[in-house]
């Protein structure tokens, strides 16, 4: 389990996260989202042991990220967004020894080596690291995080680099991990990606998790936030009036379709009609539908503020 | 699992060095370099030999007491030392400058640290890397320097293999130094290019910018000029009372009335030289470069009964004298006393900077 208490850092009086609390049970899948700045990235290097946090802790099966960080390191694997590796070794070389920095005998790392590089679809690739290409890179990054068999693998933009065979490797990868009890944390700003392979997600924003549950959880929670779609089609290219609503979220004019795309609290299609019939503008539809995955993030940090 | 990180780290670095291109080809360098100064050295070990052999044989001549003692092996270690100071400075930032920078550049930092390792573990398994290296490459070259010496039919005795000893001491030393240097602007600097650049900087600085601040002139300039001669002795020197003329030579007596006056000219230049000394000898004390330099004239001009010590190599500066006579005589610690503090120094450098760099590594923000 990981368990995060009060988890705050600053950085030059600047709150990069602000009291971070939450827990992730093991098995999980935890998709952590948010947009640049949010806070993702400070929260998995303090997850990492690679900062110390301004106050608040870090549990990771029960240890102190900051107070036992080699006990800690032991039971995770990492996978950095910019994944760096020794460019004069080979693949093989570079799991060799960040395997010998875990304790594993040589032969040990070999053959782990051989059996992850297999899984990642990077057997037979004999060139140095420094001839790969990104997408390699970053299936290297995620054989790297496996190498020590951990309880809890990191990753972050797992697949910002990956080609569509390797997002698919890398989906079926960490549904296998997790299937053996392991916990995964992904942070993403892919949120297809991140939906189609977390069993829960916490949203980030300015440090602060707004949001934390499955997607279906948080879809729940949205009728006090956003849970309407409201799409409008109407008879003129003419401006449409400006619409007031206590349950207006948002409101996307689409000039091209002569409609607008509407996000509320609550499904206010007939206000909306009376407004536009009131301007004199004949509506060709008017339909509500659930909220996309981006649309419900973006409501929660609408809401947010 | 027993957890052998610096170990690792050390072995990794170690093995990095000696595949790396440029450790190869400035160790290329240096193992040429040496050979040369070597042979050359040698080549003037052997007339020096000669002319004193010869010597030997006209010992009677009324000229015999003007000869120099018996040429030493040595000084053959000379010239190696005049390559040395400078190839192996660069071998050492070559060595040291992208140590940690490069590995913030290719962002492997992040992944080693995320490892169970210490951070200090990761500095000091660089350092230890480097430094066997290092130590690794000048052991080859003292050896084919040994080589070289044996080939040519000169066996060095016990003494000397100490004092050999001691130069590839202080030669280690100063390459370690350089290294040290250059590992500490790796971890200040975040790309290799500004570490260099600020390495070489530091390496002008130290062994260009300091001997000239040492030299004479600008020592003059903090201390002042020279005490000047009294009129009263210049006028008895052009005029003197007690001169006796002879077939063109003048041969010139003290006045023994105006003794006080030379006495007190003599302790103020005494007084003044001492000055000078000690702001020179401090200077000096600054540049690695200068160290070693002292240190390797005292040991390859060790029989030159006022050996220059502290300097630029050329410099006239004595500052330190021996009294050893042939090789089978030398006072190793008549040898040591005056080059101690240089030792102390030289070794200072290293323990200094790689302190900065352990520190400027374990505070690094990794990001």
């Amino acid at each position: 389990m990981i368990q995060l208490e009060h988890l705050t850092k600053e950085y030059n009086g600047v709150r990069a996260v602000n009291d971070l609390t939450t827990e992730i049970p093991d098995g999980e899948i935890f998709g952590l989202l948010g947009p640049n700045g949010a806070g993702k990235s400070t929260t998995i290097l303090m997850l990492t042991g690679l900062i110390e946090p301004t106050s608040g802790r870090c549990l990771i099966g029960g240890l102190d990220v900051a107070r036992d960080p080699i006990r800690v390191k032991q039971q995770i694997g990492y996978m950095p967004e910019d994944v760096g590796f020794y460019a004069s070794l080979s693949a093989e070389e570079n799991l060799t020894y960040f395997g010998r920095l875990y304790g594993m005998d040589t032969p040990a790392c070999r053959e782990r080596s051989a059996e992850l590089l297999s899984l990642v679809g990077l057997d037979g690739v004999t060139k140095d690291v420094g001839g790969y290409s990104k997408g390699m890179r970053q299936r290297l990054g995620l054989a790297k995080a496996l190498l020590n068999d951990p309880a809890v693998i990191i990753l972050d933009e797992p697949t910002a680099n990956l080609d569509p065979q390797g997002v698919a490797d890398y989906r079926r990868i960490i549904t296998e991990v997790a299937r053996k009890g392991k916990t995964v944390v992904v942070s993403s700003h892919i949120l297809e990606e991140v939906s189609r392979v977390s069993t829960t997600v916490g949203i980030l924003s300015k440090g602060r998790l707004i949001a934390q549950g499955s997607w279906r959880d948080l879809a729940r929670e949205l009728p006090e936030k956003a849970d309407a779609r409201v799409t409008i089609l109407v008879e003129t290219r003419d401006p449409m009036p400006d619409l007031v609503h206590p349950d207006l979220v948002s409101i996307n004019y689409e000039h091209d379709r002569c409609g607008a795309v509407i996000v509320a609290r609550s499904d206010i299609r007939d206000a909306v009609s009376d407004s536009l019939t009131l301007a004199g503008i004949r509506i060709r539809s008017l339909s509500r539908e659930g909220l996309t995955l981006e649309e419900t993030f973006l409501s929660y940090y609408q809401v947010a503020g | 699992m027993a957890r052998n990180g610096l170990t690792t780290i050390a072995a990794k670095e170690f093995f990095d060095h000696l595949h790396s291109r440029k450790f190869l080809l400035i160790f290329g360098i240096l193992l040429i370099v040496a050979i040369v100064g070597m042979i050359g050295g040698i080549s003037e070990y052997n007339k020096n030999l000669e002319d004193y052999n010869k010597h030997q044989s006209t010992i009677d001549s009324p000229l015999s007491s003007y000869m120099a003692e018996k040429p030493s092996i040595l000084s053959v270690f000379s010239s190696v030392a005049t390559y040395l100071v400078f190839v192996g400075g660069i071998l050492g930032i070559a060595m040291g400058f992208d140590l940690v920078s490069k590995e913030k550049e290719s962002k492997s930092l992040k992944i080693l640290l995320s490892h169970p390792v210490y951070r200090d573990e990761v500095i000091n398994g660089k350092a230890l890397g480097g430094i066997a290296a290092l130590a690794g490459a000048l052991f080859v070259v003292l050896f084919i320097a040994l080589a070289t010496l044996l080939i040519y039919g000169i066996v060095p005795d016990g003494n000397e293999l100490i004092l050999i000893g001691i130069f590839g001491l202080a030669s280690f030393l100063l390459i370690f130094a350089y290294f040290a240097i250059a590992l500490f602007m790796s971890t200040v600097m975040d790309e290799s290019g500004s570490a260099l650049i600020y390495t070489m900087i530091i390496f002008i600085a130290l062994s260009a910018l300091i001997p000239t601040l040492a030299s004479t002139t600008v020592t003059e300039l903090v201390i002042g000029n020279p005490p000047e001669l009294p009129r009263e002795l210049i006028d008895q020197m052009q005029h003197p009372a007690n001169a006796t003329e002879g077939a063109g030579i003048t041969v010139t007596f003290a006045d023994k009335g105006n003794n006080g006056a030379w006495d007190e000219f003599g302790e103020k230049m005494q007084a003044y030289s001492e000055k000078r000394q000690m702001v020179y000898s401090t200077l000096a004390l600054f540049s690695p470069t200068m160290n070693y330099d002292a240190i390797a004239s005292a040991v390859t001009q060790q029989y030159s009964s006022t050996a220059t010590v502290i300097g630029s190599r050329g410099s006239t500066t004595t500052t330190a004298a021996f009294s050893v006579g042939t090789s089978g005589d030398v006072g190793l610690e008549d040898l040591l006393y005056p080059i101690i503090a240089s030792m102390i120094a030289l070794l200072l450098f290293p323990v200094v900077f790689f302190g900065l760099a352990y520190l400027r590594f374990m505070r690094l923000d990794v990001r």
